[in-house]
């Protein structure tokens, strides 16, 4: 066991120390006994300082121990467990990405042993017990790294107790697409290297080829916007009612596109009073235009659309391996708007695959190398320890505490009970 | 104090008299000697005939044979009406455990009744208790010792005017037993009180009750307290001690200097010190030295 914060006991038991003396060392006025002729006595001040045997010394333990529980708990004991000379923390990606989880599952098993730590992600890093690794499944969603570095520094931070040397290892394809802007930043703050074992990536077979569009009409502008509306395209547009072959289409990893004509798209609802927006931005094409704002987003979900004023325009579900991309955005049925090259790339961006569905390229080699790293392991003592280090014994030595507070002061209030009978028995057998 | 532990000292007294310091002033018969000289059967003295004396009283066959007229004059006996004055303020309950003080002043108050009544003084008392007094006025009928024992029935404490009771009780009786341990604040007043009294012809026993505890306290009594101002506490090491001895002494030398040169008789009681009939033959036997003929 070690202490976290030690001066807390030393304090408690100075405490002690002093609670004791006070019980041995007794400087009181001595009790005053009745005498008429008190007037005789020469005018004096004494105090009597005796040094006496405690009577109370169920008592006085009660309140060492109180204090000394009391002590320790501030002092935050921790319970250490023997350490091994390396435990591993073993990142797996259970992205979208991964094509085969079997593959991640047998490499991880490969290299994990009882003492480590096993962290699966993909947009969320969750610790898990080993045992879970059989039933460990791919997810529809993106995989991101910086979640998983986060995770592995506090486990890492926890796991110094046990170790002397800790390795991340990381069980992924690592695309392009799982290293953000902060993910390199959170590298460098592990001092050691991570071992990167590769995994097969899944190929982004849902390439449009364009456009099916249902529920149009023939005079419909968002026609002139594609190309190609074959119905064999990777994504299909509806601008009428969804039915449930739509939905059983996007499930099994097509791109659906919403995008009614009149009525509101799900997740929108009408807005009280209509407004004219000047323009709409999907990733990276804008369309500037007097449009007229007809719904309002009610649900929170993946923004795929926004007015130039931040307020969403589309919204994009994921629905089994594929999405629904539902558009709040009315098109004008006058004017050239839709003829611009710029309604065009709105629309395409509109009806670009679905997020999920994108793996991306693999990542860079230089990007491979800086999370990687060189070196040897970390070593305990540079890894920074926690900010929170778990102290279970905390709360059961404190409630021990408070219960021998209670029995003290019951005990007392028992020890007064008795005094004050005893004085009033002398009393009565006085009078 | 229940009424049957009085027995004791009841019984104690049996025999003993208590006869007056002095010739008293009062007229109604009794035993003790009166000032007025009569014509009844206790011949005292012959006195030549004056213009005035009862013809009646002239000794006839004394002037046959002197020739000169004489008449007889003798002793008159009268009552002695007693005052038993009981000081019941807190400085009385002592020791708290016994309360020593106040029964063997409640038991001379009803010894000294028992021996005055019985020889024909009407007997009364006045209790000075922190609520005022009880007074009984004299009485020679058959319950005043029981309503004294009843009156007497009370717990010594608080704080009270000896001497304002004193006064009361110099008005109805010609001899005035003051029961007391002096430890009242006014003692001066008490003091002339009772030299007023003994100027105007009136007797006053002075009964001066100590414990053997306030005469040498209990070594481990370290700080001590007066009952009657509870916030007058005073420590008292062993050197206190030798003081406080010796303050007292003093003291109580003064006390009985002045009480007797003011004419009472004065008698230090400490209860426990010796048996209870000495010490009530002491204070009446101050009568038998000088008494009936002073």
């Amino acid at each position: 066991m070690t202490l976290l914060a030690p001066l807390f006991l030393q304090l408690a038991l100075l405490g002690i120390g002093v609670t004791i003396a006070l019980h041995f060392i007794v400087t009181r006025q001595p009790p005053s006994s009745v005498l008429p002729t008190t007037r005789f006595v020469p005018r004096d001040t004494v105090q009597v300082t005796t040094v006496s045997r405690p009577n109370d010394l169920l008592l006085l333990l009660l309140r060492v121990l109180i204090m000394l529980l009391i002590g320790l708990a501030f002092a935050r004991p921790v319970l250490v467990a023997d350490r091994t000379p390396v435990a591993r923390i073993v990142l797996a990606d259970a992205s979208f990405a991964v094509k085969d989880i079997a593959e991640v599952r047998d490499s991880v098993r490969k290299l994990l042993r009882p003492q480590d730590v096993f962290i699966a992600f993909d947009t969320a890093a969750h610790t898990l017990p080993i045992s879970a690794l059989d039933t460990l499944t791919a997810t529809h969603a993106p995989g991101h790294l910086s979640a998983a570095l986060v995770r592995a520094l506090r486990e890492a931070a926890e796991l110094r107790a046990r170790a002397d040397s800790i390795e991340i290892v990381l069980v992924s394809p690592l695309r392009a697409s799982a290293v953000d802007g902060a993910t390199l930043a959170i590298r460098e703050l592990w001092p050691g290297p991570v071992r990167i074992v590769d995994v097969s990536a899944r190929t982004d077979s849902a390439i449009t080829r364009g456009v099916q569009i249902r529920g149009a009409a023939d005079d419909d502008g968002i026609r002139l916007a594609f190309n190609y509306t074959g119905a064999d395209a990777g994504t299909r547009l509806v601008r009428g009612q969804l039915s449930a072959d739509d939905t059983a289409w996007a499930a099994r990893g097509g791109t659906l596109v919403h995008w009614p004509v009149a009525t509101a798209p799900q997740g929108f609802a009408p807005r009280s009073t209509t407004d004219t927006v000047g323009g709409v931005l999907a990733g990276d094409a804008a369309l500037v235009y007097p449009l007229e704002r007809l719904w309002t987003a009610k649900d929170s979900a993946h923004v795929a659309a926004r007015w130039i004023d931040g307020e969403p325009a589309a919204l994009e579900r994921t629905v089994g391996s594929g999405c629904i991309r539902e558009v709040a955005v009315s098109v004008p049925d006058r004017g050239d708007v839709v003829l611009r090259p710029s309604f065009a790339r709105f629309a395409q961006a509109l009806t670009a695959p679905c997020t999920a569905l994108m793996t991306g390229p693999p990542a860079s080699e230089e990007t491979r190398a800086a999370i990687g790293g060189d070196g040897p392991l970390a070593h305990r003592d540079i890894i920074l320890p926690p900010d929170d280090i778990a102290t279970p014994l905390v709360p059961w030595l404190l409630a021990t505490a408070l219960l021998l507070a209670l029995l003290e002061l019951r005990m007392r209030r028992s020890h007064a009970i008795a005094r004050a009978h005893e004085l009033k028995t002398q009393q009565e057998s006085a009078a | 104090m229940p009424l049957s532990q009085y027995a004791a000292a009841l019984d104690a007294v049996r025999g003993i008299g208590w006869p007056a310091l002095r010739r008293v002033r009062t007229t109604p018969v009794g035993p003790h000697a009166s000032i007025v000289r009569g014509s009844t059967a206790e011949f005292l003295e012959y006195r030549a005939y004056r213009q005035g004396d009862d013809p009646a009283k002239i000794d006839w066959k004394l002037v046959a044979r002197t020739d000169r007229v004489y008449v007889r004059v003798s002793q008159e006996r009268t009552i002695l009406p007693t005052m038993l004055v009981a000081d019941a303020s807190a400085s009385m309950a002592f020791p708290q455990t016994t309360h020593a003080k106040w029964k063997i002043a409640s038991q001379l108050a009803i010894g000294l009744a028992a021996i005055a009544r019985h020889r024909g003084d009407p007997v009364g008392l006045a209790v000075a208790h922190a609520d005022g007094s009880t007074i009984i006025e004299p009485r020679t009928r058959s319950t005043v010792l029981e309503e004294m024992m009843r009156a007497l029935d009370v717990t010594p404490g608080g704080t009270n005017s000896v001497a304002d009771v004193m006064a009361d009780a110099l008005h109805l009786g010609a001899r005035v037993v003051l029961l007391t341990d002096f430890l009242d604040d006014d003692d001066t007043g008490l003091l002339a009180h009772a030299k007023a009294a003994v100027a105007a012809g009136r007797e006053v026993y002075a009964i001066h009750i100590v414990d053997g505890l306030e005469l040498d306290p209990d070594a481990k009594q370290l700080l001590v307290s007066d009952p009657e101002l509870p916030d007058v506490r005073r420590p008292m090491p062993p050197n206190a001690r030798t003081v406080y001895k010796r303050r007292f002494a003093e003291w109580r030398d003064k006390l009985a200097r002045d009480w007797r040169r003011a004419g009472t008789v004065y008698e230090l009681v400490v209860p426990q010190a010796e048996p209870f009939r000495r010490t009530i033959r002491r204070i009446t036997s101050a009568g038998e030295k000088g008494g009936a003929s002073r």
